[in-house]
């Protein structure tokens, strides 16, 4: 690349990213730096923060609710992101396909994630009820007699991963927009070299969603990572911090300890973690994710 | 050289050859559709059944099913117990203007990062995700004191005026699509001598149907569905939005809540979505494929 | 063309460069400032001149229960035409995250109540509240004159300075479903707290034929449901303190708690007892099932006796089946056998106008004030004992002078609840709620649990 293209390309790319930088710098920077500071201090909120090195940090190593909070939230995240994710693209594949009223089944499925919370809330407590609630109920056709779901310490957590899967419908659209851009002529060019479905869902196919599939793949973990307001609707963390949340136990720190400074730090390892997680994520996606355009190669 | 892209109609996935008989496959997939559907629109039926019964039905257990006498007069009474045509408008007013917004930053923004491999680009992304990372509740407080600071608290510009400069989800969004989209398109435009503006309207974005439908539905469910920022920065009544307004149904730890009218309320909260998804998923039936250019 | 190019990129990044100096440095110094309370000026404030107009905020819950003050406002602004009153609210869930932003954004609300998950102590001690002793002298404020009865005042005043007004009351009552009493044929319980017959075996002997256990869901039923304040509370019911004696009058930093003592463990055994042994209380997942979205099995009409806080009276007028109240039988302690609620109403320490805002608070607990608002509010109890009299009357089909005796017993026998008193009181309930869980499922004993409370309820405190 000669210089003055490399000029060319850099004076384009901040021309268009003039917006977002703009609004990073004006909008997200200062409450981002302010909470990076806070993260050094002791700030009840009350009184001026007080800075204390790194107290915090080193405090909620020895915290008991922290670490209960880890493991919580990486079983919901390495247990619930592949599962919605494969759901999500199997609904996709799905009503990608020319059948009858493909227009409501894609409104229908996309339904549950337009409802508000609340609404949801209440319908969830009716469906994992124990005594009347309609999952135990089809359980007791297999013959299963089903646990009290959120009220049980084992079963909670696994009650809201089920629940977020209502919600598929959103990874769908994402996909079924991705799928948008799949040519027409590839597919039939690989049905022409004799490819079955499965071999050209995986050779053509899925290449070309790979984008969509990382973006969907980063914001499940960022969001998963960030959990919090099932819990602090449905279970308040309970029974027996079974859905104590790295967030939850985050917001609680703040609001109810009022402990902006511990919970400041608390967000900050947070981000460092999941940013790890997403560099590694783009680094490795790097061989496998195709990329059409010429940006990048 | 015609420089426009020759689109054709067709999903990705269909069975060109069985146009008259349906594959087994697809009757498969049908009777899955079904049952799915079944499940997904379980919260509509329970809405629309919940908002019909009465406040003592609600009491009952184990709950009926269907209610036993249809209160058509709960949707009527919602506009008594709370303001509902000032949150509605209110909600609207907030919603449509942040997907405008969103909408025009956020695509201008992923073009910018996917399509110009300029200094600090993987730096400047990288940090567009970070913002992301840092949950709510921790920079909550120091973006209202700065909201404050600029004496916007109670006005609905704190829930606006970000939207005008990109959400970092829609930026990261659009740049995976628009990093799909074929270079020779734009090599050809070049040549063709337009201007890199040009070419993002003219090209990137009408190729780009799906994805920025996609965007316009999350952009308003988000903003329609938000209650703690709104929380946060609304105090006077007659600028709450609708989820504030639904949120004080069932704020009071001494009263058994009028859940009959909540489920009225989050049922009538619905129309515009749905209305929204049912006009945008279009773009998903009739989704341009490219065939390249000849 | 490399030129224009290079002059456009260096103006773009000198504009953002320019944006990000005069964010930062109007920003980055002002929190400290903004959060320093200006106790010292306060006076000085107060004092300003009676023609200057002043707003103040109050701070409530979102709700028709709260916000119903909004219309009291006009006739306050009325009778003060130099004072304007904005009320700002939230809803329940966010009234605390809201109210703290509030404050360290400098735009603390002048008056407000402990109306989210923190109580009276949370606030005392985080330094949160102003000290109303010098307005109430200044002003001549009697409770007495308010038909408030001293020792309500007493709750909020530490060391001879008070912190708060009471502004409502609930205590805690029976309610009962007469339906299930005719059907068991069991005689009404009574109403008088001192009737000596009604005790806690006999609360006991009657519930055993109102319970009923079957397969079938729509026939199970209990007879006793004992919600007796929080669960660190519930000792005290027995006779057994908990907390330390200097909780009381310190402003709730208990200096010794006894959690793990046999007394306050047998007490929970006489609680968890009713469910496992005398098996005429449910568990709490059955509850939570039958409860639903309500909250509370007795309104689902399958609880014979419901004891719990005077709130659950406000749905009475929908219950399908009569209702009746009665008093809280004698457990084996003389002195306590109502847990109060009193909410009170105080001013933040960062108020500006801290004289206006105790206006407002004199307005709201003024007898013919309190007496409005419990029809506007739908059924708060009124502190003001003058309107106590009309809040007896408020429900269909309940005897007012069962209502009546109930109240002025449970003020007698009552003692604050410990969520308004002790410190950090959000993380012990929390704490509590979680730990105690197993016990609630027969998993563990109370002999397991309790040391490994007692030793976190220390922690807790310490914080």
């Amino acid at each position: 690349m000669t210089f003055k293209e490399s000029r060319r390309q850099t004076f384009y790319m901040y021309l268009f990213i003039a917006p977002w930088l703009i609004g990073f710098l004006v909008f997200a920077l200062y409450p981002i730096l302010a909470s990076l500071y806070y993260s050094f201090t002791d700030y009840d909120i009350i009184h001026p923060p007080r800075f204390i090195g790194l107290a915090n940090y080193i405090e909620m190593f020895h915290n008991e609710l922290f670490w209960k909070s880890v493991v919580v939230t990486l079983k919901y995240t390495f247990i619930g992101v592949p599962v919605q994710l494969l759901l999500a693209l199997g609904f996709a594949l799905l009503l990608n396909q020319t059948i009858p009223f493909r227009g409501f089944f894609r409104t229908a499925m996309y339904f549950p994630s337009m409802v508000s919370g609340v609404a949801m809330s209440l319908l969830w407590y009716w469906i994992f009820n124990p005594q009347i609630g309609l999952f135990n109920y089809i359980l007791s056709w297999f013959g299963i007699h089903g646990p009290a779901w959120l009220m049980n310490p084992d079963t909670a957590l696994y009650a809201l991963i089920i629940m977020t899967l209502w919600t598929a419908g959103t990874g769908m659209i994402l996909f079924l927009a991705g799928l948008q851009g799949v040519p027409a002529s590839l597919i039939e060019a690989a049905k022409l070299d004799g490819a079955g479905r499965f071999k050209t869902f995986l050779h053509v196919i899925l290449p070309m969603l790979s984008p969509v599939l990382l973006f969907q793949l980063i914001m499940s973990i960022i969001d998963s990572f960030q959990v919090f307001t099932q819990a602090y609707v449905m279970t308040q963390g309970g029974p027996n911090y079974s859905t104590w949340f790295y967030v939850y136990n985050l917001y609680t720190s703040a609001f109810k300890e009022y402990r902006a400074g511990y919970s400041s730090a608390l967000a900050w390892v947070l981000l460092i973690v999941v940013m790890i997680c997403t560099a590694l994520i783009m680094k490795a996606s790097d061989r496998y994710v195709h990329y059409e355009g010429g940006g990048r190669k | 050289m015609n420089t426009v892209p020759v689109p054709k109609r067709r999903a990705a996935f269909s069975s060109s050859g069985s146009k008259r008989k349906a594959s087994t496959t697809q009757i498969i997939s049908f009777i899955t559709l079904i049952i799915t559907t079944f499940i997904m629109l379980l919260p509509l039926f329970f809405m629309v059944s919940t908002s019909l019964k009465s406040k003592r039905e609600m009491l009952k257990f184990p709950p009926t099913f269907l209610p036993e006498s249809w209160q058509w007069s709960n949707y009527t009474e919602i506009f008594d117990t709370l303001q509902f045509g000032t949150l509605y408008k209110n909600s609207l007013i907030i919603g449509v203007v942040t997907v405008f917004g969103t909408l025009i930053s956020s695509a201008l923004a992923a073009y910018g990062f996917s399509r110009y491999r300029g200094k600090g680009n993987q730096l400047w992304f990288m940090l567009l995700l970070a913002t992301m990372m840092l949950p709510y509740p921790a920079i909550m407080i120091p973006q209202f004191i700065f909201f404050s600071k600029l004496n916007w608290i109670d006005t609905f510009l704190p829930l606006i005026v970000p939207s005008f400069f990109g959400s970092a989800y829609n930026i990261f969004l659009l740049r995976q699509f628009f990093s799909t989209l074929p270079e020779d398109l734009f090599d050809a435009g070049r040549i063709d001598g337009c201007g890199e503006l040009r070419m993002w309207y003219k090209i990137a974005l009408p190729l780009s149907g799906p994805a920025l439908a996609t965007v316009a539905i999350f952009a308003f469910i988000y903003s329609w569905n938000d209650l703690l920022a709104p929380v946060l920065y609304l105090s006077s009544t007659e600028r709450f939005t609708l989820p504030v307004g639904m949120a004080s149904l069932t704020s009071s730890r001494f009263r058994i809540p009028p859940w009959h009218l909540l489920m009225v309320a989050s049922v009538l909260a619905m129309v515009p979505i749905v209305t929204l998804f049912a006009v945008a998923q279009k773009q998903f039936v009739e989704g341009i494929v490219l065939t390249g250019i000849k | 063309m490399m030129n224009k190019l290079r002059l456009s990129s260096v103006f773009l990044l000198t504009l953002i460069f320019v944006a990000v100096m005069v964010l930062s440095g109007c920003s980055g110094g002002k929190s400290a400032a903004e959060v320093t309370p200006g106790t010292d000026n306060n006076s000085s404030k107060s004092g300003g001149s009676k023609d200057e107009q002043v707003t103040i905020t109050y701070y409530t819950i979102d709700s028709e229960d709260r916000t119903f003050v909004e219309k009291l406002v006009p006739d306050f602004e009325k009778e003060h035409p130099n004072i304007k009153v904005k009320v700002d609210k939230a809803p329940y869930e966010q009234f605390d995250s809201k109210l703290q932003t509030l404050i360290a954004a400098g735009k603390s609300p002048d008056v407000t109540s402990h109306y989210g998950y923190g109580g009276f102590a949370e606030y005392y001690n985080k330094g949160m509240l102003l000290d109303l002793t010098d307005l109430i002298k200044e002003d001549g404020f009697s409770a007495e004159a308010n038909n408030i009865p001293d020792n309500l005042i007493k709750i909020y005043t530490i060391n001879d300075h008070v912190y708060g007004i009471p502004l409502n009351m609930y205590v805690t009552l029976m309610l009962y479903n007469k339906d299930m009493f005719d059907e068991a044929k069991l005689p009404y319980p009574t109403s008088d707290y001192e009737d000596k017959d009604w005790t806690f075996e006999k609360m006991v002997e009657y519930a055993r034929p109102m319970t009923v256990i079957s397969d079938d869901i729509a026939k199970t039923q209990y007879g006793l449901d004992f919600f007796w304040s929080e669960r660190d509370n519930r000792p005290l019911y027995f006779g057994a303190d908990p907390y330390s004696e200097d909780t009381w009058t310190n402003g709730g930093v208990p200096s010794e708690t006894y959690f793990d003592t046999p007394e306050v463990m047998a007490a929970y055994n006489k609680l968890f007892d009713l469910i496992f042994k005398d098996k005429v209380s449910p568990t709490t997942e059955w509850s939570k099932s039958v409860a639903g979205q309500n909250g509370d099995p007795f309104v689902a009409g399958k609880i014979g006796m419901s004891v719990g806080g005077s709130w659950n009276l406000a749905g009475a007028n929908d219950f399908p089946f009569n209702i009746g109240v009665a008093a809280v039988p004698w457990g084996g302690n003389d002195k306590v056998r109502s847990t109060l609620y009193v909410d009170p109403l105080f001013i933040l320490k960062d108020s500006k106008h801290p004289k206006e805002a105790f206006e407002w608070i004199k307005y709201l607990i003024r007898a013919d004030i309190q007496e409005k608002s419990i029809d506007l509010s739908g059924g708060n109890p009124p502190v003001n004992t003058e309107a106590a009299e009309v809040y007896y009357k408020h429900f269909e089909g309940i005897d007012p002078q069962d209502i009546k005796n109930v109240y002025e017993g449970a003020v007698k026998y009552g003692f604050e609840s410990f969520n308004h008193l002790i410190t950090n009181y959000s993380q012990i309930n929390d704490m509590f709620i979680n730990e105690m869980q197993p016990i609630e499922t027969g998993h563990k004993t109370v002999e397991e649990v309790m040391p490994v409370i007692q030793k976190k309820v220390t922690d807790i405190i310490k914080r």
